[in-house]
């Protein structure tokens, strides 16, 4: 016997059908969502929004939480069958690569974060990355990206886009003239970066977000470096926003996930390309990073803390040549920083003397940060673009795009300041001979 | 999905352009150049969708037929009229009858035409020099009455831009940039 029940977004209802009438008879209008269940915001906190928003009590247990739905598959009725048949299918339940109740409960969260009104969650963050960017792009199409791209992006544009048809022109993202005179009449996209990896260029967004509205084309930005806390991306002018949920929104480095979010016009256009492509989030990871970002506020501001001492730290050592954090005031975008980000992130990257052969050194002899690529984490994260994000480029080309020898990229997680900062003090003292440093 | 047409969607973009018409306003472009002889190349131009710019990457030939002079390389420019007519009433039918609920399995307009090249060649007659008629039929098998399919085929005409187009006056504003070459 069929189920008459809605097994999906009761609000979400077939478009009416009028025998002999046309299309502006239709009745169904876009709306936010989809949602497992009308779910007032109760608050309009970071962190009261962190932890409630999309989270659903099991509604027959009471069990407190969203459950975990392990489930690849979900019983059919006639009502799912209408939404196939009325191009409805993201509202109901059907199959976990279209949809599953953990996927749209940390999709609520997110959107709610950003203050979107559609989320979609990835099985990765370039999964996010490929699925939006090839929602937005047709045939022949051009977009306008940085010129210091994540590696994953810039081989999305740089090895896929001709196989596709499609073209890339790389700018400096502090260069606006440059930017505008690249727009072809066939530019579809402008994609940035909110802060750049790895010397964290704070990008002025709204600067984007108005040549982008008067060119008529759309923005999408990666915040992965800028997560909703720190900005909302999409307060900006931004179209979509996308991230790598593997970052700081889960931040206990223990799954890879991505999001794209963004008005449901648009990431409504995205969900097909989730079908093709096939990046659906696993529910198991979707609980996962559900949980991880209950505890987003406090994270970030427990970074920011730690961070900004660290840096602080950092930057009065006469070992340390250079220090990059957006809230130094020595920093090149500290301006821009103040104006767009409301809470500091992790992310730390510094220059030590004795070039690379000393940054080597110094990752050994740090007890704290692992050493492992990545950022976002509880647990400080240490690498060196030499020998991982950059380690294509020679050393002419690093240092062309700002990355010198000695150049350390820090992801400080949560650990007390006063740790961390004691044990970078022993991790220069022990990597740089006694005699010099007595000169120091 | 019926149609292979997202009813969900056409009807979220009917509100959409309901409340925000600028989001109904398309702008075309294409552009045609002289290849050889009476062949040509047609690009479209990319076009804008609301306030956004697409990419149209799309390039055709068109020919006449040797017996007009040319090489029979494509299809000539009354053929190309009749398939942007038929075309357009198509993606009309189709839409009307999905908004509709109809269910169909398949449809195919066959069009014809006559035209009297006295008119193109300017000798003396009374004929027009364009088509004075198009006839065509539209073959459908759907799970609509005969009726309603008369309906939709009146509406879709209606609602069809080209058809509508060529069915009333049109203003045709063109200028010509020339250059003189000295031989």
């Amino acid at each position: 016997m069929t189920n008459p029940k809605i097994l999906g977004d009761d609000a979400s209802l077939p478009p009416a059908s009028t025998k002999g009438g046309w299309l502006n008879d239709l009745n169904r209008a876009r709306a936010a969502g989809p949602f497992l269940a009308a779910h007032p915001a109760p608050g309009t906190g970071p962190s009261t929004t962190a932890v409630h928003a999309g989270t659903h009590d099991d509604p027959r247990t009471g069990a407190v939480g969203t459950p975990i739905y392990q489930a690849s598959t979900f019983v059919l009725n006639d009502g799912q069958y209408r939404s196939v048949e009325d191009g409805f299918a993201r509202d109901r339940f059907i199959y976990s690569r279209y949809g599953n109740p953990s996927q749209w409960a940390v999709q609520e969260k997110l959107a709610a974060l950003e203050g979107a009104e559609s989320a979609i969650v990835f099985s990765s963050g370039m999964a996010a990355i490929t699925s939006t960017v090839l929602a937005l792009m047709d045939k022949g199409a051009h977009v306008v990206a940085s010129s210091d791209l994540y590696g994953g992006t810039f081989n999305l544009f740089n090895q896929e886009f001709p196989t596709l048809g499609m073209s890339c022109t790389m700018v400096d993202s502090y260069d606006f003239d440059a930017i505008e005179a690249a727009i072809q009449p066939n530019t579809q996209m402008l994609y940035f970066e909110a802060i750049t990896n790895p010397l964290l260029k704070v990008i002025d967004i709204p600067r984007l977000a108005e040549i982008a509205k008067r060119r008529n084309v759309r923005l999408v930005v990666d915040a992965t470096f800028a997560p909703p806390v720190a900005m909302r991306t999409l307060d900006h002018g931004v179209d979509v926003v996308i991230h790598s949920a593997s970052k700081y929104l889960n931040g206990h480095s223990d799954l890879i996930a991505g999001v794209a979010a963004g008005p449901r016009k648009l990431i409504d256009m995205i969900w097909p390309r989730l079908l093709n492509y096939g990046g659906s989030l696993d529910p198991h990871a979707c609980f996962l990073l559900e949980r991880g970002l209950k505890t987003l506020a406090v994270r970030m501001r427990a970074h920011e803390e730690s961070a900004l001492a660290l840096a602080e730290y950092l930057e009065s050592h006469p070992r340390v040549q250079k220090v990059f954090y957006p809230f130094l005031p020595s920093h090149p975008d500290y301006d821009t920083a103040s104006r767009l980000l409301k809470n500091g992130t992790g992310n730390v990257t510094f220059f030590i003397e004795g070039g690379d052969a000393a940054a080597l050194r110094l990752v050994d002899a740090l007890n704290i940060p692992k050493q492992a690529t990545s950022l976002g984490g509880v647990e400080s994260l240490i690498s060196l673009p030499f020998n991982t994000s950059q380690a294509t480029f020679t050393a002419k080309q690093r240092a062309d795009v700002g990355i010198d020898p000695g150049c350390v990229r820090l992801s400080v997680g949560i650990e007390d300041a006063a740790d961390l900062i004691a044990d970078f003090k022993q991790a220069l003292t022990a990597i740089y001979p006694a005699k010099e440093a007595a000169h120091a | 999905m019926r149609n292979a047409i997202p009813t969900a969607a056409l009807s979220e973009f009917v509100n959409e352009v309901a409340a925000a018409p600028e989001e109904a306003i398309m702008d075309y472009g294409l552009e045609v150049k002289w290849q050889s002889g009476t062949r040509a190349i047609s690009e479209t131009k990319p076009m804008k969708v609301g306030p956004h710019q697409v990419s149209r990457s799309f390039s055709w030939t068109s020919d006449e037929p040797r017996q007009l002079m040319g090489n029979n390389h494509g299809p000539n420019p009354q053929e190309l009229l009749l398939s942007g007519l038929g075309s357009c009433m198509m993606v009309s039918f189709i839409a009307g009858a999905t908004a509709e609920g109809i269910q169909l399995e398949s449809v195919r307009i066959d069009f014809d035409a006559t035209l009297d090249l006295r008119g193109f060649m300017g000798l003396g007659t009374n004929s027009t020099v364009g088509f004075p008629e198009i006839r065509y039929q539209i073959h459908v098998t759907g799970d609509a009455t005969a009726e309603e399919f008369a309906e939709l085929h009146r509406k879709s005409v209606a609602h069809s831009p080209n058809a509508q187009t060529i069915l009333n006056p049109v203003h045709l504003n063109g200028d010509i940039i020339s250059t003189r070459i000295e031989n």
